[in-house]
C-alpha cells in the first residue's frame, strides 16, 4: 500500500453558539493514502466541511473547539500555533472550494494569485514562478495560459475559474487536496470535466484527494472509498462498489434511493427520508438517525450510539442492525 | 480564423478596474469640470506667487476698497490690498491643509478600520469606541477644542482637522472589511497558507479601496471648508499670511463698504469644495456602479 499521510483519529469539533454547545463534528475517524480518493458524502448540515475546514485549521478557534487528532506524516496538527499552521496550508494541504465565482479574489489577476502561494512555501518569484504559473494554468487545461494569466477572476466561465483554483492548490505540490462540494455550483457538463481533470491530476501527481459532496452520483466514479456523514459521525465507510451494491446502513439506502437510476428497474417515484437532519445543540442521545430511520427499534436505537463496525471486511457501518447482516 | 481568434483574444484581453473607472469618470461632465478646476488650483497653489499681479502686502492705499477693475480684478481691501493676488497665494495654504489633514486621517483612520474589522472582539470594541468618542463631538467644535489645547497656527489646525475626520475613515474602512472579510476568497487565501498582515492588506485592503477613495475626495472639500472655518475665527492662519477664511472675517467687517472683499474669497472657498464634491461624486459613481443606480431609482421614486 502506498504511503499514509494523513490519519485523523476521533476528530471532534465543537462551536459555542447562544443556544448553547453545537456538537457538529462527532469523533470521526479516517486514514488517507497517497494517491487515494476519499470521498465524504453527506447532506447540508452534516458536518462535512466543517471537518474539513478543522482538517486546515481555518476554524477560528474560539467559537470552534477543536478536539482528537490530526496526523500529517507523523507531526500532530491539532493544538500547532498559526504560524506552524500557515507552513501546512498550501504546502502539505490546500483545498478547493465549492463556488469558483467567490473563491478568487476580484481585483487580483489570475497570476497574482498563482504565484502568491508560491512565494510564501516556495520563495520563488518574478520570472521562474511566473513560468511555474503559467505551467499550472496548462497542467489543468486552460487555453492560452500565458495570455490568461493576466487575466482578472471576472474575465473567466465558472468551470475556467474551478481550473484556477485547482492550479492554485496544486501550486506548491501538496500531499492532499481537499474539493469541498468543487463541482456544486457548476453545470453537469463543466461538473465531469471538473472530476475527471482532479482525477487525471492525482494519478499524475500522485497525491492524495479528500472529495467533500452530497452528491453520490459525483462520487461514484471517481473514488476509492466512501465515507457517509451523517449528524457529524460516519454512518458507513466502504468502497464504492461495495457501497453501491450492498448498502449496509439505513440512511445510505435511503440516500440510494433518492438518487434517479437510469434503466434501472425501480418505480418512477424517487424514495425521500422523511424528517429533518438533527439539530446540533440537541443531538439524539442515540443514533442521530434513528428518528428518521424506518428499521428503528425504537430503544436501542434511540439509547445507545452505535459504534462504527466491520460488518464485511472492509466495510464498516455504525448501526445496531446493519442491513443484509442477517439479523 | 486565427486572425478572429486573435481578435476574440485581443478584444477580452484584460482591462483593469482602475482604466475603467477612469473611463466611467470622464464620462460625467461636472466630474470633469471638477476636475479642470482643481488642476487649475493646484497649478495655483504651486505658482501663486509668480501667478499673483500684485505682491502679497503691497498697499495701493489710494485705491482702498475699489471694486472689481482692470488693475484689481477682485478689487481691494481696507488697507488697498490686492484681492486677487490674495486669493491665489492663499490657494497653497488651503490646499495644503485639506491634503496633510485629510492624508493624516486616511493613514490613522484606514489602519484602524482594518484592524477592528478583521479582529473584531475586544481590538474592535476599543478602537471603535475610541472612535465614537471622537465622532460625537461636532466636528467643528471639536477641532477648537484641540486648538484650544494646542494653540493657535496652521500646522495645530491641520492636527485638529485630521483627528476630526480619523474616524469617518475607520468606520468607512471596518464597515467594508466586515463584508469582504467573510468573503470565499479571503478563506481561500488562508487555506493556502497567507498570513493575517497579507490578508489584510494585499487581499482585503484592495477590495475596500473604491470607498476610501471617494471619502477621501469628498472630506478634502469639508477639510478646506474646516480650515476655512477656524480661519475665520482666527484659529487657523495667522495673519498678516493670507487664508480665503481670514479674508472673509476681514471682509465681514467692510461689508457695508465694500461687499467685494468678503464676496471673492468665498465664492474661491465654494468653487474649490463644489470641484472636490463633484469630483468625488464622480468617482463614487464610477466606481460602485450599483449604488449610482440605487440613488438614481430612489431619485425617481420620490
Amino acid at each position: 500500500m502506498s504511503e499514509r499521510v494523513l490519519a485523523v483519529t476521533d476528530l471532534q469539533v465543537r462551536f459555542g453558539t447562544k443556544r448553547g454547545v453545537a456538537e457538529v463534528v462527532n469523533g470521526i475517524s479516517y486514514d488517507l493514502h497517497s494517491g487515494e480518493t476519499l470521498a465524504i458524502v453527506g447532506e447540508s448540515g452534516s458536518g462535512k466541511s466543517v471537518g474539513v475546514l478543522a482538517l486546515m485549521g481555518l476554524l477560528a478557534q474560539p467559537p470552534a473547539a477543536v478536539s482528537g487528532s490530526i496526523n500529517y506524516r507523523g507531526r500532530e496538527l491539532v493544538g500547532i500555533s498559526p504560524k506552524e499552521w500557515r507552513r501546512v496550508r498550501g504546502k502539505g494541504m490546500a483545498m478547493i472550494f465549492q463556488d469558483p465565482m467567490t473563491s478568487l479574489n476580484p481585483v487580483r489577476t489570475v497570476g497574482y494569485q498563482l504565484i502568491e502561494p508560491m512565494a510564501l512555501h516556495l520563495g520563488l518569484a518574478g520570472d521562474v514562478a511566473r513560468k511555474r504559473a503559467i505551467g499550472l494554468l496548462e497542467l489543468v487545461g486552460i487555453p492560452s495560459p500565458d495570455s490568461r494569466i493576466d487575466d482578472y477572476p471576472h474575465q473567466l466561465s465558472g468551470g475556467m475559474r474551478q481550473r484556477v483554483m485547482i492550479a492554485m492548490g496544486l501550486s506548491c505540490d501538496p500531499d492532499v487536496l481537499i474539493a469541498d462540494e468543487a463541482t456544486t455550483a457548476l453545470d453537469v457538463t463543466t461538473q465531469a470535466q471538473i472530476t475527471e481533470l482532479v482525477a487525471d491530476l492525482q494519478h499524475r501527481l500522485g497525491m492524495a484527494v479528500v472529495w467533500i459532496t452530497h452528491d453520490l452520483g459525483v462520487v461514484a466514479g471517481i473514488a476509492d472509498r466512501v465515507h457517509v456523514m451523517y449528524g457529524g459521525r460516519f454512518m458507513e465507510q466502504a468502497d464504492v462498489d461495495g457501497l453501491y451494491t450492498q448498502p449496509r446502513h439505513p440512511y445510505t439506502e435511503g440516500l440510494l434511493g433518492s438518487l434517479p437510476m437510469p434503466g434501472a428497474d425501480r418505480p418512477d417515484r424517487l424514495v425521500s427520508i422523511p424528517g429533518l437532519p438533527p439539530d446540533p445543540v440537541a443531538m439524539p442521545a442515540g443514533c442521530p438517525f434513528a428518528p428518521r430511520c424506518p428499521h428503528s427499534d425504537g430503544s436501542r436505537c434511540v439509547e445507545i450510539i452505535p459504534r462504527v463496525e466491520e460488518v464485511t471486511p472492509g466495510h464498516d457501518a455504525a448501526c445496531h442492525y446493519p442491513l443484509g447482516a442477517g439479523l | 480564423m486565427t486572425a478572429q481568434l486573435e481578435a476574440d483574444r485581443l478584444a477580452t484581453k484584460p482591462v483593469s478596474r482602475f482604466r475603467e473607472t477612469i473611463r466611467a469618470l470622464l464620462a460625467n461632465k461636472l466630474a470633469v469640470a471638477g476636475l479642470v478646476v482643481l488642476a487649475v488650483l493646484v497649478i495655483v497653489g504651486i505658482f501663486g506667487e509668480a501667478l499673483a499681479p500684485h505682491g502679497l502686502n503691497e498697499l495701493d492705499v489710494e485705491n482702498r476698497f475699489a471694486g472689481p477693475g482692470a488693475d484689481h480684478w477682485f478689487g481691494t481691501d481696507n488697507l488697498g490690498r490686492d484681492t486677487f493676488s490674495r486669493i491665489l497665494i492663499a490657494a497653497r495654504v488651503s490646499l495644503q491643509v485639506g491634503f496633510i489633514a485629510v492624508g493624516f486621517a486616511v493613514v490613522v483612520g484606514v489602519p484602524i478600520g482594518l484592524a477592528a474589522g478583521y479582529y473584531r472582539g475586544a481590538v474592535e470594541s476599543v478602537l471603535m469606541r475610541a472612535m465614537d468618542v471622537l465622532f460625537s463631538f461636532p466636528a467643528i467644535l471639536l477641532a477648537i477644542a484641540i486648538l484650544a489645547v494646542l494653540g493657535p497656527g496652521i500646522g495645530n489646525a491641520m492636527i485638529a482637522i485630521g483627528l476630526v475626520y480619523t474616524p469617518i475613515f475607520a468606520r468607512i474602512t471596518r464597515g467594508s472589511v466586515l463584508v469582504v472579510a467573510e468573503e470565499v476568497y479571503i478563506r481561500a487565501a488562508r487555506s493556502l497558507g497567507a498570513g493575517d498582515g497579507r490578508i489584510i492588506f494585499r487581499h482585503i485592503l484592495p477590495n475596500v479601496m473604491a470607498p476610501i477613495i471617494v471619502q477621501t475626495t469628498l472630506s478634502l472639500a469639508f477639510a478646506i471648508l474646516s480650515e476655512a472655518a477656524l480661519s475665520y475665527l482666527g484659529l487657523g492662519v495667522q495673519p498678516p499670511n493670507p487664508a480665503w477664511g481670514r479674508m472673509l472675517s476681514d471682509g465681514q467687517d467692510f461689508f457695508q463698504q465694500s461687499a467685494w472683499m468678503g464676496v471673492f474669497p468665498g465664492l474661491a472657498i465654494l468653487v474649490t469644495v463644489m470641484a472636490f464634491n463633484f469630483v468625488g461624486d464622480g468617482l463614487r459613481d464610477a466606481l460602485d456602479p450599483k449604488q449610482k443606480s440605487v440613488i438614481e431609482s430612489r431619485g425617481q421614486s420620490v
